[in-house]
């Protein structure tokens, strides 16, 4: 009369000692993560010339909404960001002698040099999860803080970072030039008059 | 009673499943179950991008140092009740090393007909340069706040200083620096080219 019940107990049991077994194995087995890779560390020269440097901030914000909780987060970021030209690219056409006293000097079109976000200057303002939501990890974190650098980098470049890059590169080469006893000094940019 | 222990049993299963989902999640052959309920990578919202300040400078960058460390902040023992903390990141980024040539002034350069001497500053550590992209997380254990692992960062930064100076960047970036300038002066017409530069501290 009561086998169905106490096979029904007996069932029972056998699953629960599957869940305790699972959960062993659960826990015995390691999450798989790639080793971490440690690259060459290599010196490597450089010729480039910063002629101007921006300093920048922006806000970067992400709401996570789903129907089982929010959760939002707010950093303030800055960036410097430096531009000039590459002196390598400077080759002997690029300068033309006029006698003793005369110089044409064609440079190379100024371009981003320098990218940089400093820890010291990242502030998180809010950070706030839903009770059934994880907290922002610090993947998650960086991840959101990668996408801002990015936005910046893109939103720098359009700015006209470059063209008053290029005026300061005209500005200090001519300083420099008549220091070094030179009286008429004329700069172009490669692709306007000078050589391509 | 038979209710309750059919619900028993489908809960039971479902716990099993969920137990067996897992470990094959663990060792990459399922996706991990958190990101079965995100719909991608998060966005961030557009927001503007606001120049602070633009000031004229007059660095001459001539040598970088690339380089990869792992950091490991080791156990960072908590009071009683909460779990020990650990971080261990990839930093990835470049040191810059080179000239203020802002310091330059009349008495720098002297020409005398085809012989030209310049007197350069230092070579000095211009910038170091780790952005959000060049940090992976690689273990993260406890709760690690954003102020703690600024601290990491920045001191990942001191590490990548300290590299790059036991590598020799000031020494390179000053032979750079007179080989760069003695190549422009010569291209200028000076016979003689004489670069001065100080030794960096």
């Amino acid at each position: 009369m009561n086998s169905v019940p106490r096979r029904r107990s007996r069932r029972l049991l056998v699953l629960a000692v599957a869940i305790a077994v699972l959960l062993a194995v659960n826990v015995a087995v390691p999450r798989k993560k790639a080793p971490p890779y440690v690259g060459v560390r290599v010196l490597k020269d450089l010729a480039e010339l910063a002629t101007v440097e921006y300093n920048v901030t922006k806000i970067v914000s992400h709401q996570d909404v789903a129907w089982y909780g929010d959760r939002k987060i707010l950093f303030e970021t800055a960036a410097t960001v430096k531009a000039g030209i590459d002196m390598n690219e400077i080759h002997e056409r690029d300068i033309l002698l006029q006698g003793e006293a005369a110089v044409t000097v064609t440079l190379p079109r100024p371009r981003i040099l320098l990218f940089n976000m400093k820890p010291e200057h990242m502030k998180e303002i809010f950070n706030e999860s839903g009770i059934l939501r994880s907290d922002f990890n610090n993947q998650e974190k960086d991840a959101l803080l990668s996408q801002g650098e990015k936005d910046i980098r893109a939103k720098v470049a359009a700015m006209d970072i470059l063209e008053r890059a290029a005026r300061q590169a005209r500005v200090l080469t001519e300083s420099w030039l008549k220091k070094s006893g030179f009286e008429t000094v004329h700069v172009v940019f490669r692709g306007e008059g000078g050589q391509k | 009673m038979k209710k309750i222990l059919s619900l028993l049993q489908l809960a039971a299963l479902l716990a099993i499943l969920l137990l067996l989902y897992g470990p094959l999640a663990k060792i990459g052959l399922l996706p991990p179950l958190p990101s079965l309920f995100h719909s991608g990578p998060p966005q961030i919202e557009d927001t503007p991008v606001i120049v602070q300040q633009v000031k004229n400078i007059a660095q001459m960058f001539t040598q970088t140092f690339y380089d990869e460390i792992v950091y490991d902040t080791g156990v960072m023992r908590t009071p009683l009740f909460q779990a020990n903390k650990r971080l261990i990141f990839i930093a990835k980024g470049e040191v810059i090393a080179g000239f203020d040539l802002s310091e330059l002034s009349e008495k720098s350069v002297i020409r005398r007909e085809r012989s030209i001497v310049v007197k350069l500053p230092p070579a000095r550590v211009l910038d170091v340069v780790i952005n959000p992209s060049g940090f992976e997380t690689f273990i993260e254990e406890g709760e690690i706040t954003f102020e703690e692992t600024k601290k990491f960062h920045e001191d990942a930064r001191r590490i990548f200083e300290r590299n790059a100076r036991q590598k020799g960047i000031l020494r390179n970036s000053a032979a750079q620096g007179r080989a760069m300038f003695e190549k422009f002066f010569r291209l200028l017409g000076f016979e003689t080219v004489d670069i001065i530069i100080p030794a960096s501290r």
